[in-house]
């Protein structure tokens, strides 16, 4: 299997400790390779995560994940390779990477006998923090007030989760490192979690997750990196992975040319409707199909689903979307709801929607499947996970 | 500054501030800053709700105890009798708790951070294993103390009867202060080790019960006949004799030195050897896991030298050299199988921090690595033996005497050399650094007994005395051979001639594996160094 690497120039070693002009990125991962025993558990890993990233690391049980994490969290001296945190070297100066990194284990424990507050309270001390406020600062971050005189032993997983999230915060660390953060959460606890990481991006933080559910935490993730029996089989931004990947699939399937209107498939097929007024999206316009002229089909990558509710009947809308350019099919749905499948960016969104209201359609709502990243993820590992 | 306690930190004098004002300020920033893991210690401790429970427990069958003891006694005896059977039995009953239940206590101090996955957030916050280890030695002290002070009353209660003085019961309780220091950082030093606290509890007891039943009868009732030659105020046969002797024997050079500094050195050393040991076993295997253990090395081997010299000297008595040479033989195997373990070299973690700290030689020399750890050995070995056999020269008068004493450290010497060179070269072979020490033991036992056996056989076809030399190669062989030439028999001069051949033969090979260890090494760190860079130049292919 080839692995992409839109990572820039992997070849070349972020220098350790010693900034030239640009800033090192926040992580830095460069020809990870770790054995245990005989067992290649890391076979030449590589990338990086720029700062204010959420970077989902995701991989099946065994991929090696957690020991990717540990390497950057300066418990594991890898076999080969670097991986440098903020430039500094997490083997070699683990003091330093120490005071920029928050890490949660997989499966933290916590020290029961004590309350929340207390238990913040203690790390505050151990990481030496020098202003009392911080722990206050920390718990009101968390939303943890109501649970703070509580005692750790009788938190629910969920609110022991969001403990571990708000120790790691206590010294201020520009990066945090999750293990596993939303494992054994209900759906409401995973969405407090999801919450909580968006928050903590808008304040700067760059934020390295791992998951080996998909959907787990993919939402917010700007970035992700795929391992598979340890091996990095993709990385960098959602977006340009996808758009890789697509001219990836043109140069490999050269026989079936994709016809002009869809080569650049992430761009709005319909040209900017904006200057006349004139629903582009007229009936009349060419009809699109699912296969191309050629016979080839369209490739899944480059298909969106919107759903669409309205009010009455949605059969009835039917006819004024089919056929539209850019679109591939419409399927009414119970309920008034509806799915369209269409070909196009968020401006052909938009203009379908503008359509639509001045049509004097009831619109109720419009909701884009987001389905980048299991699109990219079935695409790359090639159901070679379990 | 604490969040736990809620005190602001004090900020640090100005280099203005000297002398006793700096120390004050020092000392106010140091209540100001109380270890965090001690702090956490005690706010769970309190919200335990078994303790008061264990605590009055223990408290009221102690007081039953020693209320019965004291009827028992009181029937046909007078008051200050009493009091004497009620000192003991308590104080006996105090160590037995002290020596059992700090190490336990303690034992689940680390082991319960590794099972319950608050190791590595603890470890990641750069407080410090030494740190870490000082705060669960402070909480499993305060424990026992809490015991101490809970029993405190009952502990009065001799003293109203007489027969001992209200001194005496106070000196009591410093002594079992020192054995409580001593189990307990027993118990974090088997802690580190492990981690499920059961298993820690366990092995922590099983290590601690003989010792303290051992240390009772041999230090408690056996010392005390020694006590009582040296000062008759000193009752012969109670155990608990150390307290009383404080206040009994006149003062003097040997108050001073066995009533002051032997007592001080075997807390002291004992303690610090269990601190260092917790501190490497909770450090992490590329951080340097061994200076530490190295400087406690440099301090103890020495002084462990000065008192065997020391005695020997003052004594001017053969006996009491013997008596060197097998402490010096015990405590040299003792780092051997300390230092067994070393890693092959310094990790590129502590190449770097030393690159980064500018250490010199000397600091990079008490660094990780099993070469330098034997190498330290070595230096030790010959130097203390020089010193223990030097003086044994220069004191001991009678010829033969002086030249059985020579000849048995000379082969000590030489046998150690052997094992440190062993040590070395089963390191350098093998993977993990547990293999070694096994090999050690193994090593050792053969070497001991081996020649015994063969020599046993031999006996069948030969004289016993020609026999004998066949056990040459045992180090048990030495004694042999110092009791033949102290004896000056017929027999001396071959049986010299035996051990020394024996005892060149262990040189010589204790040096030839050093050298093999040595080659070793470097062959392995090269080979490493080859796949570290092949894996991180096969880059792109990937
Ligand atoms: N201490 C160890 N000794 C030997 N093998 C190990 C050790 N730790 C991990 N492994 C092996 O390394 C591989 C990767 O483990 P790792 O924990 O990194 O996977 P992971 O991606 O985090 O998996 P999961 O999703 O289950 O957490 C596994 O095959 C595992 O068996
Ligand atoms: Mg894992």
């Amino acid at each position: 299997m080839s692995a992409l690497d839109v990572t820039a120039d992997s070849g070349a070693p972020a220098s350790g400790g010693a900034p030239v002009s640009a800033p090192p990125p926040a992580i830095s991962v460069r020809h990870l390779w770790h054995r245990y025993g005989s067992l290649d558990v890391l076979r030449d890993v590589s990338f990086d995560v720029a700062h204010g990233e959420i970077f989902g690391f995701i991989g099946p049980n065994g991929a090696g994940k957690t020991t990717t994490i540990r390497a950057m969290a300066t418990l594991l001296e890898p076999t080969a390779g670097s991986v440098h945190i903020d430039g500094y070297d997490a083997a070699l100066d683990p003091d330093e990477v120490r005071k920029i990194i928050g890490y949660m284990p997989d499966h933290a424990g916590v020290y029961e006998r004590i309350t929340v507050r207390e238990f913040l309270e203690f790390f505050a001390d151990a990481y030496r923090i020098p202003e009392l406020g911080v722990v206050d600062a920390v718990i009101e971050l968390t939303e943890l007030a109501k649970l703070s005189d509580r005692l750790v032993a009788t938190l629910s997983k969920g609110m022991k989760q969001r403990l571990q999230i708000a120790r790691t915060l206590l010294h201020d660390p520009k990066v945090l490192v999750l293990d596993e953060p939303a494992s054994d959460l209900d759906p409401r606890a995973r969405i407090e979690v999801r919450d909580l990481l968006l928050e903590l991006r808008e304040l700067g933080k760059t934020i390295f997750l791992s998951s080996h559910i998909l959907t787990e935490l993919s939402d917010v993730c700007t970035s992700v990196g795929i391992l598979e029996r340890g091996q990095l089989v993709v990385a960098g931004p959602i977006g340009e992975i996808a758009e890789r990947l697509a001219a990836e699939r043109g140069r490999r399937e050269p026989a079936a040319p994709v016809p002009p209107d869809l080569a650049a498939p992430l761009m709005p097929p319909l040209p900017a409707a904006a200057e006349g007024g004139a629903p582009n999206f007229a009936p009349e316009a060419p009809p699109a199909a699912v296969v191309t002229p050629g016979g080839a089909p369209i490739p899944q990558a480059t298909r969106k689903r919107l759903k669409l509710r309205v009010l009455g009947d949605s059969q009835a809308i039917v006819p004024m979307l089919e056929g539209g350019s850019g679109v591939l099919g419409v399927e009414p749905g119970p309920g008034g709801s509806l799915s369209l499948y269409y070909v196009g960016g968020d401006q052909y969104v938009a203009e379908v929607v503008r359509y639509l209201v001045t049509s004097g359609v009831g619109l109720v709502s419009v909701e884009p499947e987001r389905n980048e990243l299991e699109r990219i993820f079935l695409e790359v590992t090639r159901g070679d996970l379990t | 500054m604490s969040a736990q306690t809620g005190i602001a930190s004090i900020p640090p004098p100005p280099p203005s501030v000297r002398g006793f004002s700096r120390a004050k300020v020092g000392f106010a920033r140091l209540l100001a800053d109380p270890n965090p893991v001690w702090m956490r210690e005690l706010k769970a401790a309190a919200r335990l709700q078994r303790t008061p429970v264990v605590l009055a427990v223990t408290t009221g069958m102690m007081t039953l105890l020693v209320c019965s003891v004291g009827g028992i006694a009181a029937i046909d005896a007078e008051p200050a009798k009493v009091g004497v059977w009620l000192y003991h039995t308590f104080f006996s009953l105090a160590f037995a708790l002290v020596a059992w239940m700090g190490p336990a206590m303690a034992a689940t101090g680390i082991a319960a951070e590794r099972s319950g996955g608050t190791w590595e957030a603890l470890e990641l916050t750069g407080l410090g294993a030494p740190a870490i280890a000082r705060g669960k030695f402070l909480g499993a002290l305060t424990y026992v103390t809490l015991y101490l002070v809970m029993l405190a009353p009952v502990g009065a209660l001799p003293f109203l009867f007489g027969g001992v003085t209200a001194l005496e019961v106070v000196l009591a309780f410093v002594v079992l202060g020192g054995v409580a220091i001593l189990s307990v950082t027993f118990g974090l030093a088997v802690s580190s080790k492990f981690s499920s606290p059961a298993l820690a509890i366990l092995v922590t007891l099983l290590c601690s019960i003989p010792t303290s039943i051992a240390a009772y009868v041999g230090l408690g009732v056996g010392l005390s006949f020694v006590a009582n030659g040296l000062w008759h105020g000193v009752a012969a046969g109670p155990p608990v004799w150390l307290p009383t002797a404080y206040s009994r024997a006149e003062f003097g050079v040997e108050y001073l030195t066995l009533l002051v500094l032997v007592p001080l050195a075997l807390v002291a050393l004992p303690a610090w050897l269990f601190h260092e040991i917790t501190v490497a076993n909770m450090a992490a295997p590329s951080d340097d896991r061994s200076t530490r253990l190295r400087i406690w090395t440099l301090v103890a081997a020495p002084f462990m030298t000065a008192t065997c010299v020391t005695c020997g000297v003052a004594q001017k008595d053969a006996g009491w050299f013997i008596a060197g040479v097998v402490a010096l033989m015990a405590t040299y195997l003792f780092l051997g199988f300390l230092f067994a373990g070393e890693p092959l070299a310094p990790s590129r973690r502590v190449e770097a921090r030393w690159t980064r700290e500018r250490a010199g030689a000397g600091r990079r020399f008490l660094g990780p690595g099993v070469m330098r750890a034997c190498t330290l050995l070595l230096l030790l070995i010959v130097g203390s033996f020089a010193a223990l056999l030097g003086a044994a020269a220069l004191t001991l008068r009678v010829a033969s005497e002086r030249d059985g004493v020579l000849a048995l450290g000379g082969y000590a010497a030489a046998f150690l050399v052997f094992l440190a060179g062993f040590a070395a070269w089963t390191r350098a072979r093998s993977r993990s650094s547990g293999v070694p020490k096994v090999l050690l033991l193994g090593a050792l036992f053969l070497a001991v007994v081996g020649p015994w056996i063969a020599m046993a056989i031999a006996g069948i076809f030969e004289s016993t005395e020609r026999a004998l030399l066949i056990a040459a190669p045992s180090p048990l062989y030495a004694f042999h051979l110092r009791k033949v030439i102290a004896s000056g028999g017929p027999d001396a001069d071959v049986a010299a001639l035996a051990g020394s051949i024996a005892a060149a033969a262990w040189l010589v090979i204790g040096f030839g594996l050093f050298a093999l260890a040595s080659a070793r090494i470097e062959q392995r760190l090269a080979a490493e160094r080859a796949v570290r860079a092949n894996l991180e130049g096969s880059s792109g292919q990937g």
